[in-house]
């Protein structure tokens, strides 16, 4: 696992959000699984602490939850997008790919621009 | 909005006590069976599966702290643990924490019933409408009718023609409003008219028309008064306190449009004030009736009210929004000179530079007239000192209990900070504990200021009628006591919670309660020097104050009071004018010499001891006028007047029934006056004197009589004279008795062969048998008046030794309780002391050595401060100008013997401990 990078500050609940609007609703699981494909396994993830973070987002009303039936038949909590939490995950996507730019361009600065 | 939500769903849950524990619990296990599920589709055994999907998970502890702080309000939580374990705690040593309650409850419950007087005293504006906009003309207590000013030229009480002429040019005032400044001393007498019910003699006040509308006050019923009652020829009116209306008419709304007889004369009651309303200042007897100033000349029979220079009225005024106070005083002193220069007693050179120091001082007048505030200021400042060095000493003890605690406690703190409890949190356990402590006192507290200001209530003002002052704290007196309270617990909780945690916990395991190192701490000892300094200080003012009282119990007042009655009376209520009161003293004289037991029958202006004096200038004939005004009281009274307050004649002879109205003109003075006016063995007898030079033949000395304590014991060389009731001064113009107000003799003096218990009611049935309108304003006992003007002496004098009392207790609590703790710290050395042979005597010495240099300590620290004191309360004390060494010795005694106490009981518990359980106690 050496190699892995671990999730930074702030970054996973964007995540949530982004995977919730892509999929729809989805379970705790479907949610943590996802996040890992997509990431190409590099990230290490206790997805325990993805629940906290739900809930949190769930509090500040950016998803809303229910219990429903999962595919093997079995009760799971299902998590979705809601309009607020539509309009943060613009809104933090233009923040991100802001951020990722600056970093981009400065990183890609030559000695002599500098 | 985002955390606002947040914080709200927080609550919300926290409210409900739904921490989502079964939430996350159901939604692990789901996610597990998922990760396990989806492991095994990978290829794993069912049992590694599972473990993976562990792995996978994390910390589940972790996770369930982290979701348990999403969903709740942890800090809120462990607040309320903090709280229930606090509870536990305490609970645990009920010994502690009641003595701890119970000094935090003496000492708030102390201040909060002071605080609760000051503020209704002091700080409480009058229930009027908008009372930051009042203003009163004037700065002093001057009352209540005459003619002049300070020596400063500060005038506060004006004439009528001076009220009017500045209502009328003073725009500045939306309403300027006039009210009687002497209504006290004037009480009236009222009877419902056509009911069989004695007449009662009651506080009415006479008011400007505006009076009502300056305070922007309306009735509870019926009208207020206006300007129309308030005018010459009108019909007479008055308006009724509503707490009278409640009391004496049960509220009987009829009672408006009725009539009342005042002073015999029908006056129509058009209203009730409002609720809660006590007149412009407050006093211990508020007025009942409020009546119109122009009513005043023929209900109250006075010639001042009109077309005189006599000053009689307070004035308040409502200022319009904008006006500039400080330009405002000067137009009403430009417009105060120019009124009173057009009376013309103010010509030439000398009176001009007096007209010119002439001025008023416009002070806030929200507040009322601050009558009885000047006179108990200094008085409530100082137990306001008191109190809060009671308080102070209160903490002091409190702070010792915890930091003793904190110590005991250290071994507990150590094996908490071992097992990881930060240094943060123990602070906030301790804290909350003191908090609890001194919340709870705080509200002790408030129970003890409730009964403590009703006692002070009824201390400061003995047999008021009603006394406008609630005695339940104000929201401000909450909010004083449970603040002072909780800055007590955390200022003084944070010292011994701090150094309590400091525990090192290696150190505890070890078994740190081995100490050699001294009992208690230079932090613990200097509280309890702090104590006993204090202590001294408030038990050598209560031995002040209590001699002082004594010495003034002890004045030789030159009066008997024993089987003597003093009803006082007012003809002038009951319809007499000045040429009929003559028939009047001969009918008292007759009717109460007919009653059992009664000897003596004196009638008189005023009596001894009680709060009067009508001073007159003197002049002796053919002696050159003094340069000084050489003023006496004037009292008329008949021939056995001085036997029935048992004043002696020295020289000469006294009033007789021969000094009849047609007889020489005659008086009798006391020593004082002989020694002020005469050279040392002139004879005075068949000497002249009058108000100057002019008069100065009116009265021939026939007789000298004892200097007697009149107005208030302590007021010494003051001369007097007295002269029979009905003569009048020879010069006086002979039509001028239908208005010389001292024809009225405003006290009857009873002496008897034995005590008659019923004589008030007896008093009252042969006045009533002279004149129904003949009432008794005040029915008193000679000694009661006498004590009476000792009340105030004897409530400082008492709450003095209260303060002291508790102060001295709460220093051996402290005392005590820090030498207890040392034996109990020391108990192992002491034991290996013992077993090397120290003899118990010494063990009893080395702990008794200890408390008693605390004591001295404290001494060093309170000897000096008392007589730094001192400065400050010889103004209050009687003939007393330094600490004197009897009560300094008897306090520094008292303090040695609590000390002593304090000491000996934790020496004696050291002295017998045994050296062998001593020493297998750990």
């Amino acid at each position: 696992m050496g190699d892995k990078t671990d999730v930074m500050q702030g970054t996973l609940a964007l995540m949530v959000l982004k995977t919730l609007d892509v999929l729809g609703p989805l379970h705790g699981w479907g949610i943590a699984r996802r996040i890992e494909q997509i990431s190409g396994d590099l990230l290490s993830l206790n997805q325990g602490t993805l629940y906290p973070l739900l809930l949190r987002l769930e509090q500040e009303g950016s998803i809303d939850s229910d219990w429903g039936a999962s595919e093997n038949n079995r009760r799971a909590r299902y998590y979705r997008l809601t309009k607020t939490g539509r309009k943060q995950l613009q809104s933090e996507v233009r923040e991100w790919q802001q951020t990722t730019e600056i970093m981009a361009r400065f990183l890609a600065a030559r000695a002599e621009e500098l | 909005m985002k955390s606002l939500r947040r914080v709200g769903q927080r609550m919300w849950n926290f409210a409900l006590r739904r921490d989502g524990g079964q939430r996350l619990r159901e939604e692990m296990q789901e996610h597990i069976a998922m990760e396990t599920a989806h492991n095994q589709r990978l290829g794993m055994s069912p049992a590694e599966a599972r473990r993976q999907a562990l792995i996978k998970w994390g910390g589940a502890s972790a996770v369930r702290e982290q979701y348990h702080a999403e969903k709740g309000l942890p800090l809120m939580e462990t607040m309320l643990q903090d709280v229930r374990y606090a509870v536990r705690m305490l609970r645990k040593s009920p010994v502690f924490t009641s003595v701890a309650v119970l000094t935090l409850a003496l000492g708030i419950g102390a201040n909060a019933a002071i605080f609760t007087l000051i503020n209704a005293l002091m700080l409480k504006n009058l229930p009027v409408a908008d009372p930051r906009t009042l203003v009163r003309l004037g700065n002093n207590n001057d009352c209540c009718v005459g003619i002049g000013s300070h020596d400063n030229g500060e005038m506060s009480f004006f004439s009528t023609d001076t009220y009017e002429y500045l209502r009328k040019n003073l725009p500045e005032f939306e309403e300027l409003a006039a009210m009687q400044a002497g209504f006290a001393y004037r009480p009236v007498v009222v009877r419902m008219d056509g009911s069989s019910e004695a007449p009662r003699s009651v506080m009415g006040e006479f008011v400007s028309g505006n009076y009502f509308r300056t305070f922007g006050l309306n009735a509870s019923v019926g009208r207020v008064l206006e300007d129309r009652d308030d005018a010459a020829g009108a019909p007479f009116t008055a308006v009724m306190s509503y707490e009278t209306w409640k009391t004496r008419f049960h509220g009987d709304p009829g009672v408006v449009g009725s009539t009342l007889r005042v002073n015999t004369r029908p006056v129509t009651v058009v209203g009730i004030a409002p609720k809660g309303f006590y007149g412009d200042r407050l006093l211990p007897s508020p007025p009942e009736y409020y009546l119109p100033v122009e009513s005043m000349p023929q209900i109250a029979n006075v010639p001042y009210v009109h077309h005189t220079p006599v000053q009689w009225l307070y004035m308040i005024g409502r200022v319009r929004p904008g006006v500039q106070l400080g330009s405002l005083q000067e137009k009403v002193n430009t417009l105060l000179r120019h009124q009173l220069a057009e009376t013309g007693r103010f010509s030439g050179k000398s009176g001009a530079e007096r007209l010119r120091q002439l001025h008023i001082v416009l002070t806030p007048g929200g507040g009322g007239i601050q009558a009885m505030q000047e006179g108990y200021d200094r008085q409530l400042r100082m137990l306001m000192t008191a109190s809060g060095l009671v308080l102070l000493i209160a903490c002091a003890n409190l702070a010792n209990l915890l930091l003793v605690r904190g110590m005991s406690r250290k071994a507990e703190m150590n094996v908490r900070t071992a097992l990881g409890a930060r240094r943060g949190r123990i602070v906030r356990q301790l804290l909350t504990e003191s908090i609890l402590l001194a919340s709870a006192g705080g509200l002790a507290g408030l129970a003890i200021a409730y009964a403590g200001t009703q006692m002070l209530l009824a201390m400061a003002f003995p047999g008021a009628e009603s006394v406008p002052i609630n005695p339940s704290p104000s929201p401000a007196v909450l909010a004083f006591a449970l603040g002072l309270s909780l800055l007590t617990g955390v200022l003084f909780g944070a010292a011994p919670a701090w150094i309590a945690s400091k525990a090192t916990p290696a150190d505890a395991l070890r078994g740190g309660t081995r100490s050699v190192a001294g009992g208690a701490t230079m932090l613990q000892s200097s509280l309890v020097v702090l104590q006993a300094g204090l202590s001294l200080v408030l038990l050598v003012c209560a031995g002040l104050f209590g001699k002082s009282l004594s010495k003034l119990e002890r004045i030789d007042l030159k009066l008997d009071p024993v089987n003597r009655y003093i009803v006082h009376i007012n003809p002038q209520t009951a319809g007499y004018t000045q040429r009929q009161v003559g028939d009047l003293y001969r009918a008292i004289e007759d009717r109460f010499h007919a009653l059992p037991g009664v000897e003596k029958v004196g009638i008189t202006s005023y009596t001894p001891m009680e709060d009067n004096n009508n001073g007159w200038s003197v002049q002796i004939q053919g002696k050159k006028e003094q340069e000084h005004n050489a003023i006496a009281s004037y009292l008329k009274v008949n021939a056995e007047y001085f036997d029935s307050v048992g004043t002696r004649v020295v020289r000469g002879r006294g009033i007789l029934p021969s000094d009849t109205v047609s007889a020489p003109h005659v008086a009798v003075v006391n020593q004082e006056f002989v020694r002020q006016l005469f050279k040392p063995g002139e004879n005075p007898i068949g000497q002249h004197f009058g108000g100057d030079l002019k008069s100065a033949g009116d009265w021939e000395i026939v007789g000298v009589v004892e200097n007697t304590a009149y107005q208030s014991a302590t007021w010494n060389e003051h001369m007097m004279y007295f002269v029979p009731t009905l003569q009048r001064p020879l010069s006086a113009e002979p039509d001028s008795i239908d208005r010389d107000e001292n024809m009225y003799a405003g006290a009857i003096v009873l002496k008897t062969s034995r005590p008659v218990p019923d004589m008030e009611e007896s008093a009252r049935k042969t006045l009533a048998g002279i004149n129904p309108n003949l009432s008794v304003v005040r029915f008193q006992t000679f000694s009661a008046q006498i004590a009476d003007q000792f009340s105030q002496a004897r409530l400082l004098s008492g709450l003095t030794s209260l303060f002291g009392g508790l102060a001295l207790l709460l220093a051996t609590l402290g005392l005590y309780g820090v030498t207890a703790y040392g034996v109990a710290r020391r108990t192992a050395e002491i034991g290996i002391r013992m077993a090397l042979g120290a003899a118990r005597s010494k063990v009893t010495f080395m702990v008794m050595r200890g408390a008693m240099v605390q004591a001295l300590a404290g001494l060093a620290l309170g000897i000096p401060t008392t007589l730094l004191c001192m400065k400050y309360l010889s103004s209050q004390l009687y003939d007393i100008k330094s600490v004197e060494g009897s009560v300094m010795a008897g306090a520094v005694a008292l303090l040695a013997l609590a000390a002593a106490v304090a000491g000996l009981i934790p020496a004696r518990r050291a002295a017998s401990i045994n050296p062998v359980q001593a020493l297998r106690v750990e």
